[in-house]
């Protein structure tokens, strides 16, 4: 499990709220991402940059997304060690509701991106669900 | 040009630079608000929005929240954000 921040306080962990149901992909909202269909799925490499330059979204509220992906690798890469006992289908709920969280802050402020995202979460997905495409991201 | 007319002009640029200073202040403001609110929404803590947020030093801020909560929101040594309920 990851480390977490300091005691008494909160840092998120992902997977905390109701997911979809296991085994499917998870779909936002229909309305969540108007742009979606028109946006080429992007790669990890170009999300994370685009993540990190847009405006759309603060620094404390990127840098709580960052620990949060870090989470999620983290107990990505714990599960594929076998250090870790919960499923694939699990570590995806997460990964939905953590895609969900980032749309949430793009979808008004910058849909362009909001709806690269939503494009990229099945490519998203076929790495982080791949432990020999894990390790090299 | 006459002295009134020139003063004039003198203090409509200084109340144009005061405007245009308190409007920018006031977008650091709300965004800062925004940001905590998006912050402490992450968290998954019970807040609504940030109505009101003091600064401690550096990034450690207090926010203070729509339902009366009041959180200390700051950056830790492992570069993570935290907040911690204070006690009202």
């Amino acid at each position: 499990m990851a480390p977490s921040g300091s005691p008494g306080g909160h840092t998120a962990r992902p997977g905390v709220s109701t997911p979809p149901s296991p085994g499917k992909p998870a779909v936002g909202p229909p309305s969540a991402v108007p742009s979606a269909a028109a946006s080429p799925p992007l790669d990890l490499e170009s999300l994370e940059v685009q993540l990190r330059e847009t405006k759309a979204i603060s620094t404390f509220t990127k840098l709580t997304l960052k620990n949060q992906i870090d989470d999620l690798l983290e107990r990505l890469r714990a599960f594929y060690q076998g250090q870790l006992k919960t499923s694939l289908a699990e570590l995806r709920r997460s990964f939905d509701l953590l895609v969900m969280k980032v749309l949430a802050l793009l979808q008004d402020t910058d849909p362009p991106l909001a709806g690269a995202l939503a494009s990229s979460r099945e490519s998203i997905w076929s790495v982080l669900s791949d432990p020999a495409k894990l390790d090299k991201f | 040009m006459g002295l009134p007319r020139r003063i004039d002009i003198c203090t409509g640029i200084a109340l144009c630079a005061a405007l245009l200073a308190a409007r920018g202040a006031e977008t650091q403001d709300t965004m800062l608000l925004r940001d905590l609110t998006s912050v402490l929404a992450l968290l998954g803590l019970p807040c609504g929005q940030v109505v009101s947020a003091t600064h401690v030093k550096g990034d450690d801020h207090v926010a203070t929240c729509q339902n009366g909560d009041r959180y200390r929101v700051f950056i830790d040594a492992k570069g993570r954000v935290v907040a911690q309920k204070l006690e009202s």
